[in-house]
């Protein structure tokens, strides 16, 4: 065991729980380690290191004490800035909530909590989970760990890097288009975005509220598996949110039906393509059946998920008027209307675009158009895969169809940057759940394998991962650092 | 075609005021976004298409009781009286 | 005057409702400090989401079916959004009919009278912004807006009726029996201060429809439509082009005045409410709620008529005011004579409590009390006092709140049944009427005279059968 920091979740609180270390050793080193990484990544926004510490205190006290711990005590856990953490700033990665405290936990910061885990800290993302590389986030951007130069992905740009450089044990990423997809993908860890409504996304500061799910990020199945048990279930505090049934970890992979999305794959860069097919071809070794097939409603997929995405923004982005939170702009100047356009003026160019673009799409004359026909199209791709799901067990393709790339290569160009997300809108919009698993490298540049199943399938898409995961042995740790 | 008065609509009903920057590269950008979204036209008007909606039982629904929640909710721009000023109207 | 056309759009709000549409906070908002019956949700905080109130559902249900609307199997939310001070999503969680989802009422229909119906074109359920008020002056005035999220989220219901109203008693008539069928429901207090609004829309001889809003009472709706109709007719007179615009009504100088035009035009941009599933009804849910829910005035009229044998016009006056016809079928519980116990509420009690008839809980405070009526109607119809010594001692119980049989007791009002001191009462009226007597003898009419007589002699105790049995006899004995 090199250093504490890389330890699993499960091999934390069992190392806590065997006595081999204190909480508080683990997240001593966890906190040396974020001191000398975190210059170069810049994963988080706040940090609570002094809290951190003090709960980690207290859980040896307890553990001393022979009381419960928790079946997450001592597992330190960074959340992504969208999620409403009590008396810790939640910026949203916006000027707009720059000094935002909320008065309230999410329903899954209050289970984390419950079950003895460690808030951390709120970790960097794209404004309002709007974008694929923080490069968006209003303070700064996060670098990815395998490479500086290079971006994590996003929006949980943060929540990606941070897990993947060892600090945090694991994190809380939100889903909305590819959001935990795609930094996973990029920072060579799991992630999973869940069916949507099987986590409460009270406290989940909304973008597009029908698409995205809280979900974690993590360095392994094993991981994904523990938090989701704690943070699933249906909530009164949402409405959408629905009971599950746990997962379990168990080695029953063989006899899955997998089928490979021939339109992913079609989409995809050579290097990301050669892994994908290799990686298909262990699904064969551990005994699952695998074969090519099409989607036929996919190429409308994208152009969808931005009509749906951005309107249902536009709306839920209304409230930021600055009267009841929000930053220091004295009212006695201005009248109602520009006070509010001036307030607003403040949100970064990717929002207002968006905001732009829902409006426009939700104006009379346009509704028809463009939202009731992403609708219908959301309906009919959500049809035409729960009958695939009938044949096959698993839907597989690559998360990204593109390595990690440089900052400021698609920054300029909207549309180039839409286009990342083209193979992990389709979850979304069906509200399937979809994990990402790390998958190979090429020149050092992570490549994701994307594995979709039917809504609340959960438990063959880990019966996959954790065959694969054992079967193709990625590394897990980035070198550079 | 996204027209400057076609934007400065668009900035009204949603609240926003653009830089000069934004003003100036906003019609294009948003105008290869609509282009891009209208492959939507493609598909079928066809009203038989069931939406497929989430659905809730009216009894998995919320008692009616009341539960005050404690504590401040509002912190900045209180009058004594406890209303909160917001800018004149006018 | 002709081809007047007026619609209606009604926002109630369902003040029996313990707790707001899509929180937990009080629903009754009234007297408290601003911005203290506020949560997270209902401010609009981050990340919080509506959680609907069940109980909404069914009374907003029940006053559909009341109103004859047709209920679909399934509802859905919309968002409405536009930005304004008081509204904390700047977006308002509303009801939408279109693509085939309909509100929780609609195409419904509500009977004035025998001759006319109004067509209901639909019932909504929505949520109430927060108020606004203003530092010093009114609207119109440069000050700071005064923002107050006491009753945001608070449920409405939105009732909106197509132009068949032809004339403002029409449109006043149609509110009271509105407000009288709510009451039945026990769904919402039109008396309570802010719980209907009222938007009018007028048109004369086929033209542009004018909308008046901010009418914040039923009772000031009428004087609004008059207004407005007189003000239309006078430009038309004169030519004058009347515009389809928004005018607001200002209760102090009782005028409608066109309010800013090109603001109150909005792109409402309605799409589903995403937070809030498609709700089920369920099949039975309708049915359940007819066979559960309170009755509703024409219900009990039927009742009335057939059940107590009450006439028409009674059974009316009864119904029309419904805590007057609860406290009627409670003292029935105590004594069960309806017709006679009916007749003396619509007249002599009725009379004596006519100047409270419009504070919500006038009967509550009352010191009569249905056991006192069943008492003095049970007196009357065993003969122990008469109507007018009834309605003496009904006068004493409103203050003193006595026992009906006490206050008679005390005040000697029992009915003289008694012969002799009856007989002592005759022969002081034959002493002092001789020349009625000697009428008596051939003429009916001078009989009666004397029975007044007597009547006023015994202060109206004298039991009238006894003392005309005792005169005719006296007259007998002298004819001899």
């Amino acid at each position: 065991m090199s250093n504490l920091y890389d330890l699993l979740g499960h091999e934390v609180v069992e190392g806590i729980k065997e006595g081999l270390f204190t909480a508080e050793e683990y997240v001593c080193s966890v906190i040396k380690r974020i001191e000398d990484v975190e210059s170069k990544l810049n994963s988080f926004i706040s940090l609570d290191s002094e809290g951190a510490l003090s709960s980690a205190k207290l859980i040896d006290r307890k553990f001393k004490e022979k009381e419960n711990i928790g079946l997450l005590g001592g597992v330190t856990v960074g959340i992504k800035d969208n999620i409403s953490t009590k008396d810790i700033r939640t910026t949203c990665g916006s000027k707009l909530l720059e000094d935002y405290v909320p008065s309230y936990d999410g329903t899954v910061i209050r289970h984390l909590k419950e079950n003895g885990a460690i808030i951390l800290g709120k970790l960097n993302l794209d404004e309002f989970g709007m974008g694929s590389t923080t490069e968006y986030s209003r303070f700064m951007p996060t670098h990815n760990p395998w490479n500086l130069d290079y971006v994590p992905g996003g929006s949980s740009g943060g929540s990606g890097a941070a897990v993947a450089a060892g600090e945090c044990t694991v994190s809380l990423g939100s889903d909305t288009g590819g959001s935990i997809r795609c930094p996973a993908s990029f920072c060579s860890v799991v992630g999973l975005k869940p069916t949507y409504g099987k986590v409460s996304r009270y406290g989940l500061i909304s973008y597009a509220n029908s698409l995205e799910q809280i979900g974690p990020i993590c360095r392994s199945v094993k991981d994904v598996v523990m938090i989701m048990n704690i943070i699933s279930g249906k909530d009164m505090n949402d409405n959408t949110s629905m009971s599950s049934s746990p997962i379990t970890i168990n080695d029953k992979s063989n006899n899955l039906d997998i089928a490979i999305i021939k339109e992913l794959i079609d989409g995809s860069d050579d290097a990301v393509t050669r892994t994908i097919y290799s990686t298909s071809e262990k699904f064969k070794e551990i005994g699952c059946e695998c074969n090519e097939i099409s989607v036929k409603n996919l190429n409308y997929a994208l152009p969808s998920y931005y009509t749906l995405a951005s309107a249902e923004a536009s709306s839920n982005l209304a409230r930021y008027d600055n009267l009841r939170y929000g930053f220091d702009l004295p009212i006695d100047d201005y009248k109602w209307d520009n006070y509010f356009t001036s307030v607003r003026k403040n949100f970064g160019e990717e929002v207002k675009r968006r905001i732009l673009i829902g409006s426009y799409v939700l104006s009379s004359g346009y509704y028809s158009k463009y939202y009731l026909k992403a609708r219908r199209l959301r309906s009919l791709l959500r049809l035409e895969l729960l009958t695939l799901f009938k044949k096959y067990d698993l839907l597989i393709g690559p998360t990204m169809p593109i390595l990690p790339f440089k900052f400021g290569e698609k920054i300029d160009d909207p549309i180039k940057m839409y286009l990342v997300d083209i193979n992990t809108v389709i979850a979304n919009l069906a509200g399937i759940p979809a994990i990402s698993l790390p998958a190979g490298f090429s020149n050092g540049l992570p490549i994701g394998l994307q594995i979709m199943a039917a809504p609340f399938e959960e438990q063959k898409l880990i019966d996959a991962s954790y065959a694969l995961e054992n079967t193709i042995n990625i590394q897990r740790r980035p070198n550079l650092i | 075609m996204i027209s400057k008065d076609e934007l400065a609509y668009l900035a009204k009903i949603s609240k926003i005021e653009l830089s000069e920057d934004e003003a100036e590269k906003f019609p294009k950008q948003l105008e290869k976004t609509i282009e891009y979204i209208d492959i939507l036209e493609e598909l079928s008007s066809d009203d038989s298409i069931v939406l497929d909606l989430q659905e809730i039982k009216l009894d998995e629904l919320r008692d009616d009781v009341i539960k005050m929640s404690g504590g401040r909710r509002i912190n900045k721009n209180l009058t004594e009286d406890g209303f909160l000023k917001g800018p004149k109207m006018k | 005057m002709s081809l007047v056309m007026i619609g209606l759009e009604i926002h109630a709000q369902i003040t029996a409702l313990k707790s707001k549409l899509f929180c937990s906070c009080r629903g009754n908002y009234r007297d408290l400090k601003p911005n203290t019956n506020i949560c997270d949700t209902c401010c609009g905080l981050p990340g919080t989401l509506p959680i609907i109130n069940r109980k909404a559902i069914e009374y907003s249900t029940m006053i559909s079916i009341a109103l004859g609307c047709k209920i679909p199997n399934k509802i859905m939310f919309y968002r409405k959004n536009y930005f304004y001070p008081d509204l904390p999503k700047n977006f308002q969680i509303t009801q939408y009919n279109v693509y085939g989802f309909s509100s929780i009422g609609a195409e419904g229909i509500f009977e004035l009278d025998d001759s006319k119906k109004i067509r209901i074109t639909r019932i909504q359920l929505e949520e109430d912004p927060g108020r606004i008020a203003y530092l010093e002056g009114g609207m119109n005035v440069r000050n700071s807006v005064l923002i107050d999220y006491n009753r945001a989220g608070v449920a409405l219901i939105e009732i909106v009726t197509e132009p068949d109203f032809t004339n403002p008693k029409e449109v006043r008539l149609f509110l009271n029996k509105l407000s009288l069928t709510l009451e039945h429901l026990g769904v919402c207090d039109t008396l309570l201060e802010g719980s209907v609004r009222c938007d009018v829309n007028v048109s004369i001889k086929g033209g542009n429809k004018v909308e008046i809003k901010n009418i914040n009472s039923f009772k000031e709706v009428e004087k609004a439509i008059n207004y407005e109709i007189t003000r239309q007719n006078s430009m038309f007179n004169r030519n004058i082009k009347i515009d389809s615009e928004t005018r607001h009504w200002d209760d102090r100088k009782k005028i409608t005045f066109k309010a800013r035009s090109k603001e109150e035009e909005h792109d409402y941009r309605y799409f589903p409410e995403p937070d809030i599933p498609v709700i089920i009804l369920g099949d039975n849910f309708v049915s359940n709620l007819q066979d559960h829910m309170p009755e509703l005035p024409n219900q009990r009229f039927d009742r009335f008529v057939s059940k107590y044998k009450l006439s028409e016009h009674t059974s009316n006056i009864l119904i029309n005011d419904k805590k007057l016809a609860d406290f009627f079928e409670s003292t029935l519980k105590v004594y069960f004579s309806p017709v006679e116990i009916a007749n003396f509420l619509i007249t002599d009690f009725k009379s004596l409590i006519q100047d409270d008839i419009d504070s919500s809980d006038y009967l509550r405070n009352l010191k009569v009390k249905p056991e006192h009526i069943a008492e003095l109607v049970k007196m009357i119809e065993g003969n122990k006092i008469s109507r007018i010594t009834a309605k003496d001692i009904l006068v004493n119980i409103f203050d003193s709140g006595k026992l009906p049989s006490e206050v008679a007791n005390n005040t000697n009002a029992f009915k003289i049944a008694d012969e002799k001191t009856l007989m002592d009462a005759v022969e002081s009226v034959f002493n002092t009427e001789k020349s009625a007597v000697e009428d008596a003898r051939t003429n009916h009419e001078a009989i009666n005279f004397l029975l007044g007589k007597v009547m006023k002699f015994t202060n109206g105790r004298a039991d009238p059968k006894i003392a005309m049995r005792l005169i005719n006899n006296r007259l007998n004995k002298s004819n001899r």
